[in-house]
């Protein structure tokens, strides 16, 4: 069950590209370990990086939530050094009817859209929340020294 | 239910009626109905399992079969009212932890949508058809192919799926524990699946179902405030439900006694929190605990420890509290990225770093406290030989005489020695946190606390000496007994009665003046219920008896007979048959003076009288004139 709607939603990728992302197998014989890239959002101060993730499915995928990891650093409030995500949607309120590619979109908002009051890293989302213009920098510089070239 | 008398129980009233010269304020007919009727209040077809009138009764033992009676009648009561589903019913119970009360409380205060909204029900209004109800195929979201119609299933939300991705779908939320939360795969749906589509879907897979039904059958236990299960290992498979106060120390059928909050071994006057952190500390080096500690936090609603196991910080506890991993804190579970709620932690607090000082100080506190409480305990277990030869002696001689002769005194005695060494023993658990400086530091002041320290030290003090006196009567040969002369028999008498004085004083100390006195925080203890605590044995006990008409009901009344030291002076004293009794409701009555009430509506003392106030109808006008309201 699970190969098969992991190949299917590959097939859904490939033939329907999102804009801002892209995911796929990292070996081709392992349908269960993905790579995937995200854009940086334009309107947000991580745009003209790349970001590359990590996605892992469960053997009982999709009726569990894949995991899914930052392998780029990012200054976030909502992903932390390791690399971890807290986004609902990837714990409580997975659905076995999302796909990677709505998961990636909802990262892709949650880059343009971080949420302070449920902070990862609290001291990022006391700086997002009182000196917005430093998150900012501090996030550009970020992307531009580990998410670009 | 009538307290049985037998002229044993009688003569010993009347006894200690002369030993103390109460004059009658009531007669006998005004205490003895009410406090029967309080009794009956609760044991009205609730008790059918217990058969120790001399117990205070309140609690309710649920075996296997009782579960299932009981959780249909609650079960009824909602789908009655509500004329909803059995489905919906136990749905909305499981949300309100089985409260009935609270249920339709919400119900008449919001409204029936609302309450539906609340518990995650897909109300019946908001049903809608099958989306397309002429297609013959329906595009699976979970499996990403299209099914025949007939091999899908629609909740009551609307999503439909294949059966088959509804299985696999159950099958894991039911093997990671989560029977009672079965909600639909739509996203962000998060409504509840309807019990009987639930099993026509695993028809076919036998252990899940039984799985799932155990779940929702235990779940009246489980997700219940006022239902534990008995805490005995192997398990009894019992489970005790406790109506009104929650602080208690309940007996199961099995013989296990045990602390109706904390399920741990019955420590009062120790409070569960000190409890816990004592036994922490005698067992600190326990490697399940260490790692509790390191990789668990507790659910601030179920309080079951939780393990992280993804990156963030909101944590969801398997009974659908969401949390804040590094406060602890409950948060809303709508309480993320998308929407936002104010909660911010993380800050550093002074106090922690302090503590450290304070570990040297508490090591030589703790073998000091630790050492007078095993004195006890050891003391206790070398009484209780004791205690068996000589009720056996009684046994016999009760049987053997003709002449009626009653040795009941010495039962009373032998089990109130018993019982208090107990106390006695937790109450130095209680001194190590209560005077510790630590648990309580910000809200007792130094000075204040060693006048508290004194005062307690003072009160345990004289009791422990009226115990050791008692004990070292208690001492004789059986041949003694036959013989006890009066003045023998008077003193153990004595001393019985005056160790219950003093216990009730002490509890009150405790009730009032130290735990009452807290404002951050409630800290409840299970009150002294006097002598009704008690087991009585073969035969009718004169104290226990008379125990169990007044303080059935009161948490916190004993049946001290000694005089009263902060009483009202003018009060109406107790009547001549209850002397016992009465003297502890005369006792509760001066404790309804303001001074604790106010600004303590929580504190276990105010619910007492609550409780007092509610269930004493024989004689309003004389007894109610001490309560403030």
């Amino acid at each position: 069950m699970a190969s098969k709607r992991i190949s299917k939603e590959l097939k859904d990728l490939q033939k329907d590209p999102p804009t801002s992302c892209s995911a796929g197998p990292t070996s081709p014989d392992d349908l269960f370990h993905w790579q995937a890239t995200i854009m940086g959002p334009p309107d947000s101060p991580y745009a003209g990086g790349v970001f590359m993730v990590k996605i892992h499915f469960p053997p009982d995928y999709p009726f569990k939530p894949p995991k899914v990891n930052f392998q780029t650093k990012v200054y976030h409030p909502n992903i932390n050094s390791n690399g971890s995500i807290c986004l609902d949607i990837l714990k409580e309120q997975w659905s076995p009817a999302l796909t990677v590619s709505k998961v990636l979109l909802s990262i892709c908002s949650l880059l343009t859209d971080p949420n302070p009051d449920d902070p990862l890293v609290p001291e990022i989302a006391h700086i997002y929340k009182t000196d917005r213009k430093r998150y900012e920098d501090t996030a550009r510089q970020w992307t531009n020294k580990y998410a670009m070239g | 239910m009538g307290t049985p008398h037998d002229c044993g129980a009688y003569s010993v009233e009347r006894m200690m009626e002369d030993m103390y010269d109460y004059d009658s304020g009531y007669s006998e007919g005004e205490e003895e109905p009410s406090s029967d009727e309080a009794g009956m209040d609760f044991l009205d077809g609730e008790c059918t399992t217990r058969t120790h009138h001399a117990q205070p009764t309140r609690w309710l033992l649920i075996d296997a079969k009782k579960l299932l009676q009981v959780q249909e009648e609650a079960l009824a009561s909602v789908m009655a009212i509500l004329g909803c589903s059995r489905s919906t019913a136990r749905s909305l119970l499981m949300h309100f932890r089985w409260n009935t009360e609270t249920l339709f409380g919400m119900m008449a205060e919001r409204g029936l949508d609302d309450l539906y909204r609340a518990a995650r029900i897909t109300s019946r209004s908001a049903k809608t058809p099958l989306a397309p109800c002429d297609a013959a195929e329906l595009a699976c979201a979970a499996c990403l192919c299209d099914v025949a119609r007939p091999d899908a299933t629609q909740m009551a939300c609307g999503h439909a799926f294949c059966n088959d991705c509804w299985r696999q779908h159950l099958a894991v939320q039911i093997s990671e524990g989560r029977s009672r939360r079965l909600v639909c795969m739509g996203v962000r749906c998060g409504a509840v699946c309807d019990e009987e589509q639930v099993r026509q879907l695993l028809a076919g897979e036998a252990a899940l179902l039984a799985r799932y039904e155990r779940s929702l059958l235990e779940s009246y236990v489980e997700d219940n405030a006022m239902t534990r299960w008995c805490p005995s290992v192997p398990h009894c498979g019992n489970a005790v439900r406790v109506d009104g106060e929650p602080h208690c120390e309940p007996e199961c059928s099995c013989g296990v006694r045990f602390c109706f909050s904390c399920t741990e071994e019955p420590h009062s006057p120790c409070t569960c929190e000190m409890w816990k952190r004592w036994k922490v500390k005698c067992h600190d080096d326990s490697e399940t605990k260490n790692w509790l500690t390191a990789n668990t936090k507790a659910c601030p609603k179920c309080g079951k420890p939780v393990e992280k196991n993804g990156g963030c910080n909101l944590v969801v506890c398997m009974c659908g509290q969401a949390f804040c991993w590094l406060c602890g804190e409950s948060t809303g579970r709508e309480h993320t990225w998308t929407s936002i709620s104010g909660h911010s932690c993380g800050r550093y607090s002074e106090e922690t770093s302090a503590r450290v000082d304070e570990a040297q100080r508490n090591v030589k506190r703790y073998t000091h406290y630790h050492l007078r409480r095993e004195a006890h305990m050891s003391s206790q277990k070398l009484e209780a030989p004791v205690k068996a030869k000589l009720q056996a002696s009684i046994d016999k001689l009760e049987k053997n005489q003709s002449t009626l002769k009653d040795y009941s005194w010495l039962s009373t005695a032998l089990e109130q020695l018993f019982h208090v060494r107990r106390i006695l023993g937790y109450s130095y658990v209680f001194a190590f946190y209560m005077f510790g400086n630590d648990m309580f530091r910000e809200e007792v002041t130094p000075a204040q606390n060693a006048l508290n320290q004194n005062l307690f030290e003072d009160q345990q003090q004289q009791l422990e000496g009226e115990v050791e006196r008692l004990s070292m009567m208690t001492e004789m040969t059986p041949d003694r007994i036959m013989e006890a002369e009066d003045a023998l028999r008077l003193d153990v008498i004595n001393s019985t009665v005056n160790i219950d004085t003093r216990l009730v004083r002490l509890y009150e100390l405790l009730e009032n003046d130290l735990l009452g006195a807290l404002t951050l925080g409630c800290h409840y203890i299970s009150p002294y219920k006097g002598q009704s605590q008690l087991r009585s044995g073969g035969g009718v006990h004169g104290l226990s008896t008379a125990a169990v008409g007044g303080s059935l009901e009161f948490p916190g009344l004993g049946t001290g007979a000694g005089p009263s030291g902060d009483g009202d002076p003018t009060r109406p004293a107790s009547p001549p048959v209850q002397a016992a009794t009465a003297a502890g409701v005369a006792r509760a009555a001066a404790r309804a003076v303001p001074r604790q009430t106010q600004g303590l509506g929580q504190g276990s003392t105010g619910s007492g009288h609550r409780e007092r106030a509610a269930l004493v109808p024989g004689s309003p006008s004389k007894r109610m004139r001490h309560d403030p309201r």
